[in-house]
């Protein structure tokens, strides 16, 4: 097929009008890509066709135009929006839970955080506690065993006055023969340096026997009991203590009844 | 005129104000081709009506190199209305030709305006206005309309050649004159 065959049978006319078969306006379509001209005046028919339909146009009904476009608009909505609406919904309400559940494991995280925090808080206030309890129940069974001393009916009362060493001082010392046990009262001895401490003696048969070195942060506070002692004695000693007394630095003494 | 390109690619994107705009434009002249084909006012409007929801739904098939929009959506609406003719009349599917004549006789009650040939075509001779009418507005192939004309299939051809020239010259004539009237104004 070529355009002089094509021009001469009217195949352009036909073509337009769409009175041709598949295979025939391939072939046209064909001819039409490489040949201008015969594109030109195929586009002139066209036109010629066009302008004859628009000269002889006969206005419709609104009616019709109003039922294609409610027609279009509704299967455009349905078809799109309808789904593209719902799976947008969707898709927000999942981004929602998601974001809802992130917030949620981040704030049970920090939470978590929180919680273990205070829970080291509260294990080592309890560790304290215990150690404060403990503490307090070694000082009330101190202070209860010298609280028995001091109420025993067989307890009795010592007065160490200070001699010419120690002329402010005194110590006053619970003695029980019964329960073998001796608690004195130091609040009145004279602070010393940190180089010296007080250290207490009982004499039995011209022997002094350590009865043990005074705390210098209690006032209150049991020593050793020695059997058959005959008097108390108090000297001051080097710091911690000494094996034998240092007669030349005796502070007081009591002989007992 | 102005350029259909930019409406045409609206319309191929679903705009719906690009079909309501095209619609305006082009369905004047392609209702007139269907009631011409048709004869049938309420028939006529629902193969508007389909002819342009298959331009909505198709319009990505229409490609502007292979031929101008107007030619594009005459197609549709001739193949719709032929479609229904051959269902509703088997006959004219037939070599017997005779049945176009009878169908004109028992013409369904219909404005005869509407039937009506305007502008430039009515002013063409009998031969050239014919051979436009049967090709164009009632449909039928150049084989069938030349036997319905009684004329060779060739000479027949040249008749519609021959006619599509003279209306295009009268065309541009018209064009001319407006050319001439705007530019003495």
């Amino acid at each position: 097929m070529d355009k002089k065959m094509i021009l001469e049978n009217g195949l352009l006319e036909q073509y337009v009008l769409g009175e041709l078969d598949l295979n025939k306006r391939a072939e046209i379509e064909k001819v039409l890509a490489s040949d201008s001209e015969l594109k030109a005046e195929l586009y002139a028919i066209e036109k010629d066709f066009e302008t004859l339909g628009l000269e002889n146009a006969i206005a419709p009904p609104v009616q019709v135009k109003s039922n294609l476009m409610q027609f279009v608009a509704s299967t455009s909505n349905s078809n799109t929006n309808d789904s593209s609406k719902k799976a947008r919904y969707l898709l927000g309400v999942a981004a929602s839970i998601a974001t809802l559940l992130l917030i949620g494991s981040f704030w049970m995280y920090s939470q978590l955080n929180d919680v273990q925090q205070q829970l080291k808080t509260v294990e080592s206030k309890n560790g304290e506690l215990n150690n404060t309890i403990d503490q307090l129940n070694n000082n009330l069974n101190r202070n209860n065993a010298l609280f028995a001393t001091l109420s025993h009916p067989d307890t009795e009362q010592y007065i160490l006055k200070g001699n010419a060493l120690m002329p402010e001082g005194k110590l006053i010392s619970y003695v029980n023969h019964t329960t073998k046990s001796v608690v004195i009262n130091a609040e009145k001895l004279p602070e010393l340096d940190a180089d010296h401490d007080y250290q207490m003696w009982a004499d039995v048969e011209g022997e002094m026997i350590n009865m043990g070195v005074i705390s210098k942060n209690e006032k209150l506070l049991a020593m050793n009991y020695i059997d058959q002692a005959e008097s108390l004695n108090i000297t001051i000693e080097a710091a911690g203590g000494n094996d034998h007394p240092t007669v030349s630095r005796l502070v007081t003494n009591v002989y007992l009844n | 005129m102005q350029n259909d390109t930019l409406l045409i690619r609206q319309l191929q994107n679903k705009d719906e104000r690009a079909l309501s705009m095209l619609y305006d434009k082009y369905s004047g002249a392609i209702y007139s081709v269907i009631l011409k084909m048709v004869k049938d006012e309420s028939k006529a409007q629902d193969l508007l009506q389909e002819t342009f929801i298959t331009v909505w739904d198709k319009s990505h098939q229409y490609n502007a190199d292979k031929g101008r929009f107007y030619t594009w959506i005459y197609r549709i609406a001739k193949n719709k209305v032929l479609n229904v003719l051959r269902k509703t009349d088997i006959l004219i599917q037939t070599e017997d030709l005779s049945v176009y004549k009878n169908k004109e006789d028992d013409t369904i009650s219909l404005d005869p305006d509407f039937l009506e040939l305007k502008g430039a075509l009515s002013k063409l001779e009998t031969h050239h206005k014919n051979a436009i009418e049967l090709v164009y507005f009632k449909g039928l192939t150049h084989r069938e309309a030349h036997e319905v004309m009684g004329v060779p299939l060739g000479t027949f051809k040249s008749y519609v050649r021959q006619a599509l020239l003279l209306l295009r010259k009268s065309y541009s004539e018209l064009i001319s004159m407006v050319i001439l009237i705007l530019n003495v104004m």
